[in-house]
């Protein structure tokens, strides 16, 4: 009971962070989107890896709390 | 434990589970997933090479779209993409498939009646898991690339370029900045197997809670959302490996190289746009 309260914890709390960063990501691709059009081809490519270097720190929650509820309970 | 107050309804298992064993080794379910998923991608493959036409029908089409879009942005990384194209493609078909086989009907819910000897509870394995929501496959994956890149790493610097690339730049750093580069390198290992199953695993948790919790219109809109995340983990994955190969190779290079990139980045937009089209 102890560790799923906290793989919860672990996976909320975990996922304020690389959600804000994902929001600033998005946010700022779309604004040179709508800046230049034509950079689309340009900007996708370090987009995604951005997003999923920002993403990995959520997975790593993702993955303690995983381990939270199979492993440690 | 939830399993006791009725929680059956959603499975969720984060290992893969064994349907048979072959002396020592266990045939999980996983594998018939990467099975099932390589048949598929020989058999289109196989249909794709032997009826190809120069002008192509709709099915041809739809297979050839994923494998110029993947084309297209390799060749915008570097100058020596040639090298490692077929890699990168590899990764790219092989993680999308199998990500999405998890979608289809049948997987997950066709399976074999199994009792656990101990408890004597009984439970259902599928016949059919997804290979990349195991994380024998992912990290397999993830080893590849590891070996790759630092094969593509010692053979652009030489092993003492290699070596050098570690130790940082002033010399007198090394005894600080060795075990950082050290951690750094092993953990890409760590994020790339685990960014893959951790996505597509928590999907097909999301999934089934959704299922069990609202069974019917619900699930669809979160197909889609999973389609959406199979193609784009596969995307990352295989951006990644090449960003790392990418980067391992053109260590030390200056000017000239940097002028073909450049180049390059002008038919790989044109490559991007066509199949965003």
């Amino acid at each position: 009971m102890d560790s799923n309260l906290a793989a919860g914890l672990a996976m909320g709390l975990g996922a304020i962070g690389p959600g804000i960063g994902l929001g600033i990501a998005v946010s700022k691709a779309m604004e040179a989107l709508g800046r230049n059009p034509e950079a689309s081809g340009a900007i996708f490519v370090p987009y995604i890896l951005g997003i999923a270097l920002a993403e990995a720190i959520g997975i790593y929650a993702l993955v303690v709390s995983l381990l939270l509820i199979f492993v440690a309970a | 434990m939830p399993e006791e107050e009725g929680g059956s309804l959603i499975h969720v298992a984060i290992e893969a589970e064994t349907l048979f064993k072959i002396g020592p080794l266990s045939f999980t379910n996983s594998m018939v997933g990467a099975l099932l998923a390589s048949v598929l991608l020989l058999l289109a493959a196989w249909y794709i090479t032997r009826r190809s036409a120069l002008v192509p029908g709709r099915l041809q089409s739809a297979l050839e779209l994923p494998v110029e879009l993947m084309t297209g942005i390799v060749a915008g990384s570097s100058s020596r993409w040639r090298g490692y194209v077929a890699l990168i493609l590899g990764f790219f078909l092989m993680i999308l498939v199998a990500n999405w086989i998890g979608l289809l009907p049948g997987v997950g819910t066709i399976g074999v009646a199994h009792v656990d000897p101990e408890t004597g509870h009984e439970a259902m394995i599928p016949l059919v898991r997804p290979a990349s929501a195991d994380l024998n496959f992912t990290l397999g994956l993830a080893m590849v690339s590891f070996v790759m890149f630092v094969y593509w790493g010692i053979k652009a610097n030489g092993a003492g370029g290699y070596v050098k690339e570690l130790m940082g730049e002033p010399l007198y750093m090394a005894p600080l900045m060795l075990p950082i580069n050290l951690i750094s390198e092993l953990s890409r290992l760590i994020s790339l197997s685990m960014r893959l199953f951790g996505n597509v695993f928590a999907g097909e948790v999301l999934l089934a809670t959704m299922i069990a919790l609202a069974p019917i219109l619900v699930p669809a809109v979160f197909l889609g959302l999973e389609a959406l995340f199979g193609f784009v983990q596969a995307l990352v994955f295989a951006l990644l490996a090449m960003t790392y190969i990418g980067t391992a190779i053109a260590e030390h290079h200056t000017g000239g190289d940097h002028a073909a990139d450049e180049g390059h980045a002008s038919d790989h937009s044109t490559a991007a746009e066509a199949a965003a089209t």
